[in-house]
Order: structure tokens, then sequence, then C-alpha cells
């Protein structure tokens, strides 16, 4: 039977979105788009690499790739045919906060697919000999981010920011630490955390939510025994007091790279982690965006300049990337930390602030265009908090004044406290 | 209406208008009430092909400069316009088309198309901003050397296509990029940017009424230059014949993993092999179940990306197998791929194989038109390549109709003698060129 916990009730994109929690206590999200071709079922599970004991890096990002070998039922590769061979497609990806699989499929096709999703989920295998088999591909895809010159430098940049918190491990692991691990540690580590309390079960498209709910309640029902695996603590990691700068050389580097970043507070503060998102783009953000405008367009000292924001759950991360010459890097250095300073101290016009409200708001709205869209922005926020936050970005953005960013600005973006990666041609 | 034509497409999955304008642009419309977004994408037939040799890179030199002055605004007030509403404005150069894209929320829709229109009818294309753009064009050119699939694909088009256009990325040679000037671009606008020669395609929270009245608006009274009471004719395009010519390509690099890359030349889009070659490429090398990415990846786990690929091109396109894999297994890599590839010619699918891809292929064709952006793209873009919109139907009907025999037989017209095109330390050239001579 289905216990109904929870109901709550939220409005996006002009339909209804309904979640659910099982009497087992996985959660369920729903939203019925009328007149769509496409369904989409996206399952985000609370394993992604802050979860791996610390001798265990790269191990749910394995497990991602393991999750497709099959289960007892389920003979490898046969769920890849049958979604793909009815005209789907599946995919899967990790993160520190969460890994998640997904289906997209014609919504005739559901009542057949989602059970194979589920059985794989539940009932992964891990075959020992797949294992070893699989483990090489893994292996091939670190050595591919070897041989990115911007993968590699995030990885340090990281590393630099969260030298206590698991955010900054690779998520992919390392080859050593992978070649000592074995299918049993990894069936341990999937019993341990693939458990209902963790899933967040997102369908998006034209079915209703009866047939969803009966399909998930039947299917993602019988979940492995718990086990006992080796718990990871998670630290809290202190703010960044100093400029921490570190500098790697890179054969066949084209042009050097300056990678700058803050720590930002987690989903708990959700208003300044938005806040922080606005003056991401107002630094950054376009032709007219500050940093973009002096650095590319005027001095013509960078090839480019671009900012992120990474909104995770314990702590969000604000970075600045420029491309440019390697003479010109203490320069550019230089002129963000004066850009910083002067947003602290400087109020900011409200045609710059309305400008860069709209910008995200409409990429909010072109963002939440297709089924998959959707379900990925509810599961992600059902996985580091809770799906109703999904909705209220757009209202939270435009509330904003200018000298509550100031404010934020001079709090988190200091000149004088962060961290800094150069990549430089050698 | 402004227009001498407008018929409509009945298609399968939705309704496509598609209206000519009296100055001959080309307006396609499709009505898609669902999200509160209006895309736009207007194709100009330039781009690689019709770059003259010593010219090449000038279609992304334009694109680069084209948004950065009109003759009554600058760079910077025509960002301010675009940002100041949130919209989104790109442009792009293809190897057969050029490409000016707009996303708005719908009430900013006329106000952008009004600004795209301004852009495309009297660019100002300001000498600083050419030096500018020109001088970060020579910059990602070295750049390109950072990655090893570029390099491993630059070589092997080089190889495939030699003095054709198509032999080059859109970003040209350092010698080509040095010789564009603000001259250059205007002859090359004023040559090819004409509304005869462009077709745009809207899709979104918008009427045909309105969509055709804002498009008059915009390009309604911009005509082609006239001599003799015709309009020029556009420059004959004179390409070199392409013959195949294996061979093989290889840049030493101390790389991580070797990139093994195999190529053929195959055909145009009017070809009527064309739908055959894009299954293959869908059965070989499309998804986590197809042949190249099980046999390879699941079964040997000697790579992670795995994968096939087949551009849709108005000349003759290439059929490329690759993977990235670790140095020692370059010969094995290349051996597999070709051994896949080969087995196309001699081997017929089974009919479960053969049913499985054409659903895969059809599916995925679907998903690929879900957004506003995607159905703006897709039916845009036949339009350029005179396709036509039935073809969005015409296309899903021949893949329905191939047979297993058919497939073989296309495999063997152009599957022979692979182009091979290697990147990768010392060790894996050294395998490589050991078990090719052995």
């Amino acid at each position: 039977m289905i216990a109904l916990l929870e109901t709550e009730l939220l409005t996006v994109s002009e339909s209804l979105v309904r979640r659910y929690e099982l009497a087992n206590g996985l959660t369920v999200i729903h939203q019925q788009i009328p007149a769509t071709p496409v369904v989409t079922v996206d399952v985000w599970v609370k394993a992604g690499a802050i979860a791996e004991p610390e001798s265990w890096s790269g191990m749910a990002h394995f497990l991602e790739h393991m999750i497709f070998k099959g289960t007892d039922r389920l003979p490898p590769g046969y769920f890849d045919y049958v979604i793909e061979s009815q005209g789907g497609m599946t995919n899967a990806a990790t993160s520190h906060d969460y890994a998640h699989f997904f289906i997209s499929t014609a919504a005739a096709h559901l009542p057949e697919t989602l059970p194979y999703l589920a059985e794989l989920l539940l009932n992964a295998a891990i075959p020992d000999d797949e294992f070893d088999l699989e483990r090489d591909v893994v292996l091939e895809e670190i050595r591919q981010s070897l041989d990115d010159p911007d993968a590699l430098g995030f990885q340090a940049l990281i590393e630099s920011v969260y030298q206590r918190h698991p955010y900054g491990r690779s998520v992919l692991g390392d080859a050593a630490r992978l070649l000592e691990r074995s299918p049993e540690e990894m069936r341990c580590f999937h019993h341990a955390h693939y458990q209902p309390e963790n899933i967040t079960v997102v369908v998006v498209g034209d079915v209703a939510w009866e047939l969803t709910l009966d399909l998930i309640d039947r299917h993602f029902n019988l979940f492995p025994s718990r086990t006992d695996c080796p718990q990871t603590d998670i630290a809290i990691e202190p703010p960044i007091a100093e400029i921490r700068r570190q500098e790697l050389c890179l054969p066949r580097l084209g042009q050097a790279r300056l990678m700058m970043a803050w720590m930002g507070p987690g989903v708990e503060e959700l208003r300044t982690a938005y806040g922080l998102d606005l003056l991401s783009v107002l630094l950054a953000g376009g032709r007219t965006s500050r940093l973009v405008r002096e650095l590319r367009e005027e001095r013509q000292l960078v090839q480019d300049i671009s900012s992120s924001f990474s909104l995770q759950r314990d702590s969000s991360l604000f970075t600045l990337t420029a491309w440019l010459d390697a003479d010109h890097l203490s320069q550019v250095e230089a002129v963000v930390g004066d850009r910083l300073t002067e947003l602290a101290n400087t109020p900011i016009s409200p045609s710059e602030l309305a400008r860069y409200k709209r910008l995200l708001s409409n990429d909010y709205a072109f963002s939440t265009e297709t089924s998959s869209q959707l379900a990925g922005l509810y599961g992600y926020y059902g996985t580091i908090a809770q799906p109703e936050l999904a909705a209220l970005y757009p209202g939270v953005i435009q509330s904003f004044q200018g000298d509550e960013l100031q404010q934020l600005a001079n709090q988190y973006l200091s000149p004088l406290r962060y961290a800094m990666t150069v990549l430089k041609p050698c | 209406m402004p227009v001498s034509q407008l018929a409509t497409h009945s298609l399968q999955s939705r309704t496509v208008h598609r209206a000519i304008l009296n100055n001959g642009m080309v307006v396609s419309v499709v009505e898609n009430p669902a999200a509160d977004i209006i895309a736009a994408r207007l194709f100009i037939r330039a781009g690689g092909r019709y770059e003259p040799p010593e010219q090449a890179s000038i279609s992304h030199l334009w694109a680069a400069v084209v948004t950065k002055g009109t003759d009554r605004l600058s760079s910077q007030e025509i960002a301010e316009r675009v940002e100041s509403v949130g919209a989104s404005l790109g442009t792009d150069s293809t190897a057969d088309y050029c490409l000016l894209s707009i996303k708005t929320v719908s009430v900013d829709f006329a106000e952008i198309l009004k600004l795209s229109a301004e852009m495309l009818r009297s660019p100002s294309f300001p000498d600083a901003e050419v030096e500018l753009e020109r001088r970060l064009t020579l910059q990602s050119i070295r750049s390109m050397q950072e990655q090893p699939f570029a390099v491993a694909n630059n070589q092997l088009r080089r190889a495939i296509y030699q003095h054709h256009p198509y032999a080059l990325p859109s970003l040209g040679t350092e010698e080509t990029v040095v010789t564009l000037d603000r001259a250059a671009l205007q002859h090359y606008h004023q040559t090819y940017f004409r509304p005869d020669n462009m077709v745009i395609s809207i899709t979104g929270r918008i009427t045909l009424e309105e969509a055709i009245a804002l498009v008059d608006q915009g390009f309604g009274d911009w005509h082609s230059a006239y001599a003799n009471g015709h309009p020029l004719p556009l420059p004959s395009q004179i390409l070199p014949e392409l013959t195949s010519r294996p061979n093989r390509v290889v840049t030493v690099q101390e790389t991580q993993q070797a990139i093994v890359m195999l190529g053929y030349l195959t055909n145009s889009i009017q070809s009527p092999d064309h739908t055959a070659l894009k299954l293959l490429n869908t059965y070989l090398g499309n998804g986590l179940s197809s042949r190249l990415f099980v046999e390879l990846r699941e079964k040997r786990g000697l790579a992670y990306e795995v994968s096939a690929f087949y551009p849709t091109r108005i000349d003759p396109s290439h059929f490329v197998v690759y993977m990235g894999t670790a140095p020692e297994n370059a010969a094995i890599a290349q051996d597999g791929l070709r051994y896949e590839v080969d087995r196309l010619c001699t081997t017929l699918l089974a009919p479960d194989e053969l049913q499985a891809t054409k659903n895969k292929i059809l599916g995925q064709y679907a998903l690929g038109k879900q957004t506003n952006a995607q159905i703006a793209q897709i039916f845009g873009w036949y339009e350029t390549l005179g396709l036509g919109i039935d073809y969005d139907d015409r296309f899903q009907e021949q893949v329905t109709a191939l047979t297993a025999e058919e497939l073989q037989q296309v495999a063997n017209r152009y599957f022979g003698e692979p182009y091979i095109s290697l990147v990768g330390p010392d060790v894996a050239v050294e395998l490589l060129e050991t078990a090719i001579a052995g």
C-alpha cells in the first residue's frame, strides 16, 4: 500500500508538479505535460563522491558505470538495448552530491522501460568479470580527462578550495586507488546507499499521475538488505583566509589560464547563493558584463573570461576563468581584484541590476522547456534540499536590491581571500 | 500579405508553414504555444564551402564581427539591447551555411528580430573589432593543439579533402586569417547576404500572420542588387572533384591517450545513399547499444569514448569511426574499428538488428525536435539545403524502407581502404606502423 505521507504542490511552467513520499521513504515527483511526445524518468540517488570513504575515491562514479552491467535477471547491455531499440535514450552522471540515471522515451513505452531501470538500480549484480572490464573503461575516462587542460586545472582548483571537505575530490578518482577496489566493496557501497530514503524518482511528460505512482510503487519496492559500509565523515571546510596560489605547467598549452575561486554557502542559505549567482553574471556573463567588457573588449588582455556559479549541498563555488597570454596573468589578476573591491564599495545601478535579473530569469525559462530539463531540475533540488525550491528561483532573483548584492560581494568575494590556479605552457 | 507564395505542410508530427517574401526570402513558421518562448534561425547560404581558399575563415570572422556594429549601433549598444531583455543571440559559421540564432520570451521577440535584421542588413564591421576578433581567431587556431581529438580530426579532414574547403576547420589557418580585413568582410557580406539567399525559420508562441508581418517589417524592403532587370547572380561554385586516396596521417604528442580515427570519403545529402549511411552510422556509433560501443568498450574495455560520425553535407561528406585508448592499445584499436566497418561489407544486419537500428534513429530524430530552437533549426536547415519541408517525412519513410541488402551495398560502395589518423605518443605510432606493415 502507498502511504501518502506528504503532498506538496508547486507550479513550474504552467502545470502542476506533485510530490509524494512512499511508505519506504522514497520520494516521487511527477509532472504531467500534455501533448509532449517524450517522457523522462530521472532517478537521483544521494550516492555521489562525498559518500565515499576516502580510500574508495572514484567508487560512486565507477558504480554508476556498473549499474548498467545488469542483474541476475538482466544480462549486461540488455537494458541499453531495450531502451534504445524502442527509440529512447538513456544515460547517467555522477557528481559530488549525487548519481543520477535517466531515460527519455515515448510515453507509451514507460510501462515497459521504467521497471527495467528500477531492476538495475535496486538489484545491480556487479559481476566480478564485468568489474575488471569496466574498470579499464573508467581508467580510459581518467586518461581522457588528463589530456584536457581545463579539466585538469579545475580539479587542481577545487582541491585547493576544499582541503577538508570531499568536494575537493576527483569524482573519477585515481587509477591507483581504483585498482585496489573489489566488487565486494562496491556491492557494499551499493547496498548501503541505494536505499529508498536516498532516492528521488522524477517522471515528467504526458503520463498520468496514477499510472506513474503505480509503476514506481510496484517496482521501487524490494531494496537490497542494508550493509555496514565504511562511512565517511564530512568535514566542514573553513573559509579561505588567504590567497592560495598554485601554478601548473602543461605541454602543448596554446594559452595560459587564470582560474580563481571563492567559496559560498550551501543550499541552506539559498538566498545568498542566488545572490552570488547574480553577481557571477554581472561580472562575466555576457559582452556587457563588467569583466568581459573591460578585459576582452576594451583592454584586450584576455581571449575570453567567464564566470560560473555552482550550487552544491554543503557549499557553493564561485569561479572566474580567463584564457589569456601568460604575460598578462598578474595584470588580469590585479584588475579582477580591483573590480571586486569596487563591487563591494560602489552601488550597482538599477539598470545594470535589472538587466542581469532578467537574464537569469529568462535563462531559467529557457532551461525548463523539455521534460528532461524539468526532471533534472526537480531531481537536483530534491537531492540537495527540497524539490519545492526548484520553483523559487525566478522570484528570489527578482527580489534582490543593489545594496544586498553589494554586501554579499563584500562578504564572499574578497580580493584578499581566494584560491587560484594558473596553467602555463612549458 | 507581402508574400508571393504560401504553403502549409501537414507533416506526421506537426504543421509547418512556408512562405516566400516578394524579395525572395524564404520564411518557415511552426506555431508552438507550449512555452512562452520564440526561437528563430536565420540561415544564409554562405559558410565554409563558399569561401575562396585564400580567405578560409572569412565566415568565422563574419560570425564574430557581424554582431559588433551596425550603421547606427556600437558593439556595446547591440549587446545591451540583447542582454537587457535577457535574450540569447548568437552567430555561427558552418561548412554549408552561416547562421544567426535568437531566442526570447515571446514579448521581446519583435524587438530582437528587428535588431537582427539591422545587423544582417547594415553591419559596419568596425576596424577595431575586425582586428580584435582576427587576433582571437589566431589564438584559437593555436589552442586547437591542446585537444588531441581536434588534432586527429583536423589532419584526417585535410587528408580526405585536400584542396576542397571541407579540408579546413571553420577557423581556417594562420596564413589565411592574417590576410582578412574589413574590406574582405564587406565584400563577402555584400556577395552572399541578400534576401534571396536566406531562410528564416521561426518556432514558438506566435501565429503565422504575426511571424510573417514581423519578418516583413524587418526584411521586406530589402532587395538584392539588380542588373539588367534581374538580381545579380550569385558567384558560381567550382569546387575540386573529390577522389578517395586513402593514406595515413600521424601527429606525435605526449598524450595520455592515443586517438585513432578511420575515415572514408562518402557522399552528399542529395545522394540516394545518404539515408543508408545515416543508418549505418547509427548502427555503429550511436548510443550505449551501438555496435562499436558494445564490441570495443563493453566487451573489451578498450575505450571510454568510441563512436562514429557522418555529418550531413551539401558536398561529399565523410564517415568516421574513432576512439581514444591507452597508447599501448593503438594497434588493437585500429584493428577493432577496421574489423567492424569491414564487417558491414560482408555480413548482413540481422532482422532484429536492422529493426532496432531503425527504431533508434527514428526515436532519436523525434527526441531531437523538442525545443523551439531545435524545431526552428531543422526546418530552416532543410530549406537551406534545398530539401524542402517535406524532407522531415521523407527521411523517416526512407529509413523505414531500407533493407539489409541495400545497407550492405552502400557499405561496399564506400568502405574500402580507410584514411587513418593517429595522435599519440611514439609508442602508439610504432605499434600501429608495425601492425600495418605486418
